[in-house]
């Protein structure tokens, strides 16, 4: 594709981009050129980890906002968010039921910005329930769950009991009695199954009743378990849509 | 600035060059059409987050104690539904059975409906946004009927427009109360504890009835009370799967619903309004006891 090729005018981004990186260094890290023709645009959508979960080039109703409303991509920004408060909120927490509540509290009051990242670790936590479920209403209103899109339906459909588990862990972890008692109560909720109920809710509440072990293993659960268990499942998901051919969109 | 993808080399053959245009021309790079896209929504994200988290702190209540128990005691609220749910039914169908059956469901919705037509597209089918607003409408409304039903709002209602007065006392001569031969209808529990049901419905040993120990299997230790058996399990799971196969039989009859993705788009929407509805009732409409709020409009002294 030779006339892709063909240089355009030098812009002052240009001249800029080559004084400052045209190095061993920053050379060694991005291949391709600075993305001003077709070419290096693609290149550098193809040859980047991240950006290359995108094709290198979709169909013009894809970009549309009111086609996806961007929920898909919002539940996952969300989950990156999550991820970096909640490393920041771990610093400061230590989850043992003498500690755990003083350690929030002394988050809000004497760690800089501790309160901030608690709002946004919850705020986020809210938000990402939503836009999942959202994103589960938008994939069924626009048919994009049908063939050859079934599988990853499903696997959109555990992502979504994933999330609500995330978010029902971390609920538990600041130790307070709204923490407690919606535990205490979603875990009975497990126990009155039958026959399975009971051992269930023994081996998740790790006892009797929501104490330490409970708070031990929803904390693994909320920080290692679960999020692990969801990027593999995230990562079955996009790529299955790359492999289904993109976004759906009329035959 | 971003060059146009229309600078392509030129194939060949007129044939393959015409199609490859048609399509090369609906398709845009992803960067910078999307990869822009994304960038922009994401500040906008962060900064909407950010402006949230900083006026709105998050909730702290006092240190976690097992022995004081907060009248109401609520679970996270996207669990609210169940919760809900939970008062109305046995605990076992409310908080297991139904989130079950529900997700599995939900995830076998593409094996229902195979077709591959009016994929990438809202609301493909012509009568779709109808069904979409019919299935919300009456999932919504039904809900909200069943819960008015089992919190005995049609008694009250029924004495308020029968005494002309608004939570009349009912000790107050001339008050009317709902007739008596309608008590088993107050509410769900009524069914079960003011319907004379014969003696023996409350107490049906079933290891008389089944008889395993004759196959060899041990015997069945079981006393079935029939009536609790009808409010707790029958009639809920009665209601959760007929009332959606009737409004489906209703939507084939009127010709609303013509192909299987109609009737799933009206199970869908009939779903997630009761899903919502049941989520709002759960956090906004269960005070204390979890009574069902505002209850001094129709509070039965």
């Amino acid at each position: 594709m030779a006339a892709t090729e063909r240089p355009q005018r030098r812009t002052m981004g240009d001249r800029l981009y080559d004084a400052i990186f045209s190095n061993r260094v920053w050379r060694s890290i991005f291949r391709s050129g600075y993305p001003n023709t077709p070419r290096n645009q693609m290149l550098a959508v193809a040859t980047n980890v991240f950006l290359h979960l995108h094709p290198t080039r979709i169909h013009r109703t894809h970009v549309k906002i009111t086609h996806t409303f961007c929920l898909g991509g919002l539940s996952f920004f969300l989950f990156l968010g999550l991820t970096i408060t909640g490393v920041l909120l771990m610093f400061y927490y230590v989850p043992s039921i003498e500690r755990a509540y003083e350690d929030i509290l002394a988050l809000e009051t004497d760690v800089r910005f501790g309160q901030l990242m608690r709002n946004m670790h919850r705020w986020m936590a809210h938000g990402m329930v939503l836009t999942v479920l959202m994103h589960m209403m938008r994939v069924f209103y626009t048919g994009a769950y049908k063939p050859p899109r079934e599988f990853n339906w499903v696997v959109g459909v555990v992502l979504l009991v994933l999330t609500l588990l995330l978010s029902f862990t971390g609920y538990l972890l600041p130790w307070d009695q709204l923490a407690l008692w919606a535990i205490t109560v979603g875990t009975n909720m497990v126990g009155s199954a039958p026959i399975l109920g009971e051992p269930n809710r023994f081996i998740l509440v790790g006892g009797f009743q929501v104490g330490q072990a409970a708070l031990t293993r929803f904390y693994a659960l909320h920080v290692i378990g679960l999020p692990l268990l969801a990027a593999v499942f995230m990562t079955v998901h996009f790529w299955r849509i790359r492999r289904d051919g993109g976004l759906a969109r009329p035959l | 600035m971003a060059a146009t993808p229309q600078a392509q080399a030129q194939p060949s053959s007129a044939a393959v060059r015409g199609r490859q245009r048609r399509a090369r021309e609906e398709e845009l790079l992803v960067w910078p059409d999307l990869v822009f896209i994304e960038f922009i929504s994401a500040v906008l994200f962060t900064i909407l987050i950010v402006i949230l988290a900083v006026m709105v702190d998050s909730v702290l209540l006092d240190r976690a104690n097992a022995a004081i128990t907060p009248n109401p005691s609520k679970a996270p609220w996207y669990f609210l539904n169940l919760q809900e749910l939970l008062l109305h039914m046995h605990p076992a169908l409310a908080g297991v059975v139904v989130p079950t059956v529900a997700l599995i469901a939900l995830g076998a919705i593409p094996y229902f409906d195979t077709s591959n037509e009016g994929q990438g597209e809202w609301l493909s089918t012509p009568n779709a946004w109808l069904l979409t607003k019919i299935g919300a409408g009456v999932g919504a409304v039904g809900t909200m009927l069943l819960i008015f039903f089992d919190a005995s709002k049609h008694v009250q209602i029924y004495e308020w427009i029968a005494n002309g007065e608004l939570n009349a006392n009912p000790d107050s001569p001339g008050f009317v109360a709902w007739p008596s031969w309608l008590s088993g209808i107050e509410n769900m529990a009524a069914i079960r504890d003011n319907i004379a049901w014969p003696e023996w419905m409350f107490n049906v040993p079933l290891g008389d009835v089944l008889r395993t120990d004759l196959l060899g299997f041990p015997r069945v230790e079981l006393d079935w009370n029939i009536p609790a058996f009808l409010v707790e399990q029958f009639i809920p799971v009665n209601t959760m799967i007929g009332l959606p196969l009737l409004l489906s039989f209703v939507a084939h009859r009127a010709g609303w619903a013509k192909t299987k993705r109609d009737h799933m788009v009206l199970q869908f929407s009939g779903f997630i309004a009761v899903y919502i509805t049941l989520t709002i009732v759960g956090t906004f409409f269960r005070g204390e006891g979890l009574v069902l709020i505002p209850y001094t409009i129709f509070a039965h002294e």
